[in-house]
């Protein structure tokens, strides 16, 4: 198979700076023009263990990570023992020679080398961008250039390490990767100003979920840290200023979902965020949400359950819990992004959409898709804008019986009386237990999830990919390895990810529903493909699944996949 | 003359049941606000679930009739989104002191801008009787049938501990007093806390106990050391200002004098916003 594919891992012990390391060599290459997928493995703690970042590259758009690196770069042992299996034939080891004995590769003592500056064990990661510069074409000042823009301490002693390492390797192979890209066409020139403005951005799926509510006009955000969502709080906490935002960090997910209640009764568009076990504690809310008829949106991003389970690492083993959240009838809307692009114009068109219905919604997704980084453009102006239906004066009354059963908002200040309930309550918002009450209530709410329904079947619920082979269904952040299994297997088949899970819109899958698709998911049951058989009416020929915790590697899936179709 | 500060809805509270003493109070309450500048628009009222949230549906004040424990919860996020409102949060012994202490606790701690008026009847009323977080060891509920054997708390230390920068207590049967000590808690700016003493007719009737124990407290303590003596000494039965002092609030410490609804901005400059971090 022709590798049109370039991949660098990195790994070290926590603290080592090895995300760093990843993170630095991923913006180099995404500066100099390149498409980027950066995958971060790493355990729950804080210090030892064993990370690792996988970043791969190339001309074309690349969805996933490849576990076979041209470039491994091994900043202990446990590394250098971890990922010799990964090294790509013809691509090379370079290890720490201060902590591998007898290695096999290109050794280099980068603890040595560091120790000559402060702080020697929080520089090693450096070693990895100069060896990837060294074994790249990279110049001696094209690195330069990017330890300026990604190391802003300490940039001497950075630059000189980095400098040590890079001429150890160069003396030491003449081996030299081609990063492609347009930057590196004029590789060699000693011209090192070519930077980001060559290349697309990198975001993560959580940065771009923060960035899409935030077009559609988030007001506040509001979350109790749980992996893999936190970094969605994090973000918006970094640029609150900058974007208008208030971010609130309260005592639980309870006070998470209740507060974001409040706020969204006082007028605020508002969004929260948290992982599985996190939501647990929110769904009370999320039925009163439905109840009160308050417009609610929560990211929900999965990591291998049940319980606290494997909290840094990946799995899609929530479907059914987020598809069945809250107590009661109630219409709520349930999508998933396929991809970083599509993790942004779905927070903001679900934050319409929450809005437009006054309804709960969950924006679920997984650890690899939320801290996966790549290349992309977020469409901006593409992004939709939440509203919602307000009144235009005149009495008012909170759940004013509709054709449409949408009752316009209003919100404090005002001389009108607003009642939002958690009770079944009369069109005034007032606590009933009058049987004819009751059922209006409930047909009004009903109405409402008619008409989110029928919305969707205006938008796009569905992406296809292909046009002929096999049948190929997927959903959320397994869309990205399918389709670069495909990609990296050469071949062809029909790829059907739908993007809305509820309201599920069946009427996309009428014609396929006398056809047998393979499906792929990161679950040990195969929720997914029981969904798709129960409410899409496709045949399931094989089920793909993977629940180690680790995303699908393209390479493995496409072998996979091929054996599926037999 | 028609009263405007009542929805018409039904009430079901028992006769003599302390609530509508608290209910006449907030009512008188809010009339001396409006008299003072904080007109009825702006207060935001919550209420959890129990006997004393059938209070959102008998007032004539917008907010949200939250879940069991949460209307503190409730109130500070609608507080946060926009400053400009007043909030009070209703809630009872069982929802505030119990499924809910969490937020009440932390809304003393960050000094949430927001009042909460507890009704402590010491039971769980509207679920017939069992005994709550104030009970009195050995009381005799449905689900302590040989009595309660836990003791109860002292609500007024535990927030006067958890930083809350207003404590005060009322009795529900007096009417003037808690109708000042709720305006004064309103006009507080910060956390506010007013622990109203009420009997329940049905199932812990207190009202000869109230009537002879409750003393008024003329004077706030002046130090935190004085408040936790007064408010540990025999329970603390005395209705007045315990504690007062002057904070910066949540709400300005997080956000300046930030509002996110008067903030909200227009497609166009939060594009321009969001593109500035999109490049």
């Amino acid at each position: 198979m022709a590798r049109d594919v370039f991949t660098y891992i990195v790994g070290g012990k926590a603290g080592e700076g090895v995300k760093k390391a990843g993170t630095v060599a991923a913006n180099m290459q995404a500066s100099m023009g390149l498409n980027v997928f950066q995958m971060d493995d790493y355990p729950s703690l804080i210090s030892g263990g064993h990370n690792f970042s996988v970043v791969t590259s190339s001309e074309r758009e690349v969805r996933s990570h490849y576990m076979s690196a041209e470039v491994v770069v091994a900043l202990d042992e446990r590394s250098y023992r971890t990922h010799a299996c990964h090294v790509a034939p013809g691509g090379v080891m370079v290890f720490n020679s201060d902590a591998v004995s007898e290695g096999e590769g290109l050794g280099v003592p980068m603890t040595s080398l560091a120790s000559e500056y402060p702080n020697a064990a929080l520089r090693v990661g450096v070693a990895g961008l100069a060896s990837l510069c060294a074994l790249s074409g990279r110049t001696r000042e094209q690195m330069a250039d990017t330890i300026a823009r990604e190391y802003r301490h300490d940039l001497e002693n950075n630059t000189a390490y980095a400098d040590a390492v890079y001429d150890h390797v160069r003396n030491a192979t003449d081996l030299r990767f081609e990063l492609g890209g347009t930057d590196a066409s004029r590789g060699g020139s000693g011209d090192g100003r070519t930077d980001a403005a060559s290349g697309l951005p990198m975001f993560t799926g959580n940065e771009a979920m923060a960035l899409g509510a935030a077009a559609a006009g988030l007001d506040m955000y509001i979350g109790y840290p749980m992996t893999p969502a936190s970094t969605v709080l994090h973000y918006l906490a970094k640029h609150d200023r900058e974007l208008g935002v208030t971010v609130v960090h309260p005592e639980s997910e309870i006070a998470v979902a209740n507060m974001a209640i409040g706020a969204a009764a006082a007028g605020a568009k508002v969004m929260v965020g948290t992982s599985g076990g996190g939501f647990a504690l929110m769904e009370e809310a999320f039925s009163f949400a439905g109840m009160a008829e308050v417009p609610f949106l929560s990211v929900m991003s999965s990591r291998p359950g049940p319980s606290t389970g494997v909290p840094t690492y990946t799995e899609q083993a929530d479907l059914r819990f987020a598809l069945g959240q809250g107590h009661g009838d109630f219409p709520r809307v349930v999508a998933s992004p396929g991809s970083v692009a599509e993790a942004f114009a779905l927070a903001a068109e679900l934050m319409a959409l929450v809005w437009d219905f006054q309804a709960a919604g969950l924006l679920l997704t997984e650890k690899h898709l939320s801290e996966s980084r790549t290349t992309v453009e977020l469409d901006v102006n593409g992004a939709t804008w939440a509203q919602g239906v307000t009144h235009e004066g005149g009495d008012y009354r909170r759940y004013l019986e509709t054709d449409d059963g949408v009752s316009p908002m209003l919100f404090p200040p005002s001389n009108e009386l607003i009642k939002w309930s958690s009770y079944e309550h009369d069109e005034a918002g007032i606590t009933t237990e009058d049987a004819e009450a009751i059922a209006a209530m409930h047909d009004k709410r009903d109405r409402k999830g008619a008409a989110l329904t029928d919305r969707l079947r205006e938008m796009r619920t569905v992406n296809r990919f292909g046009d002929d082979g096999p049948l190929i269904l997927t959903y959320g952040s397994t869309t990205l390895s399918v389709l670069e299994a495909l990609a990296a297997g050469d071949i062809d088949a029909r790829v059907v990810q739908p993007v809305y899970l509820e309201p599920f819109p069946v009427w996309e899958f009428q014609e396929l529903r006398d056809e047998d698709a393979i499906v792929v998911e990161q679950s040990s049951t195969g929720q997914f493909a029981t969904l798709m058989s129960e409410r899409a009416g496709v045949g399931v020929s094989d089920v793909i699944l993977r629940y180690d915790g680790r995303p699908f590697e393209p390479v493995e899936l496409a072998e996979d996949i091929r054996k599926a179709i037999g | 003359m028609q009263d405007d500060l009542i929805t018409g809805a039904e009430n079901t509270w028992c006769p003599g049941c302390g609530n509508f003493g608290i209910l006449n109070a907030v009512k008188r309450a809010v009339r001396t606000l409006e008299d003072r500048g904080i007109t009825r628009d702006r207060l935001f009222m919550t209420a959890c679930i129990g006997c004393h949230a059938k209070i959102f549906d008998y007032l004539a004040l917008s907010g949200v009739y939250a879940l069991h424990g949460r209307s503190m919860a409730v109130a500070q996020g609608a507080k946060l989104a926009n400053p400009e409102l007043k909030l009070i949060a209703f809630t009872g012994d069982g929802a505030g002191y119990g499924e809910g202490v969490a937020h009440l606790l932390f809304a003393a701690k960050r000094n949430a801008d927001i009042t909460v008026v507890v009704h402590n009847n010491g039971v769980y009323a509207l679920t017939t009787g069992q005994r709550s977080p104030t009970s009195e060891a050995g009381f005799e509920g449905p689900s302590t049938p040989r009595g309660n054997e836990e003791d109860p708390f002292n609500p007024l230390a535990i927030m006067l501990e958890a930083g809350a920068t207003f404590v005060a207590r009322a009795y529900s049967a007096r009417l003037d007093a808690l109708a000042e000590i709720i305006v004064a808690a309103v006009e507080h700016e910060g956390f506010s806390l007013v622990d109203v003493l009420q009997p329940s007719v049905a199932f812990h009737n207190t009202y000869e106990e109230y009537e002879s124990s409750v003393r008024t407290l003329e004077e706030p303590a002046e130090t935190l050391e004085d408040a936790l003596a007064i408010a540990r000494e025999g329970g603390g039965m005395f209705s007045g200002i315990l504690y007062r002092v002057e904070r910066p609030s949540h709400g300005e410490r997080l956000q300046g004098d930030f509002s996110p609804v008067a903030a909200h901005q227009d497609r166009d400059e939060r594009h321009e916003r969001v593109r500035s971090l999109v490049g």
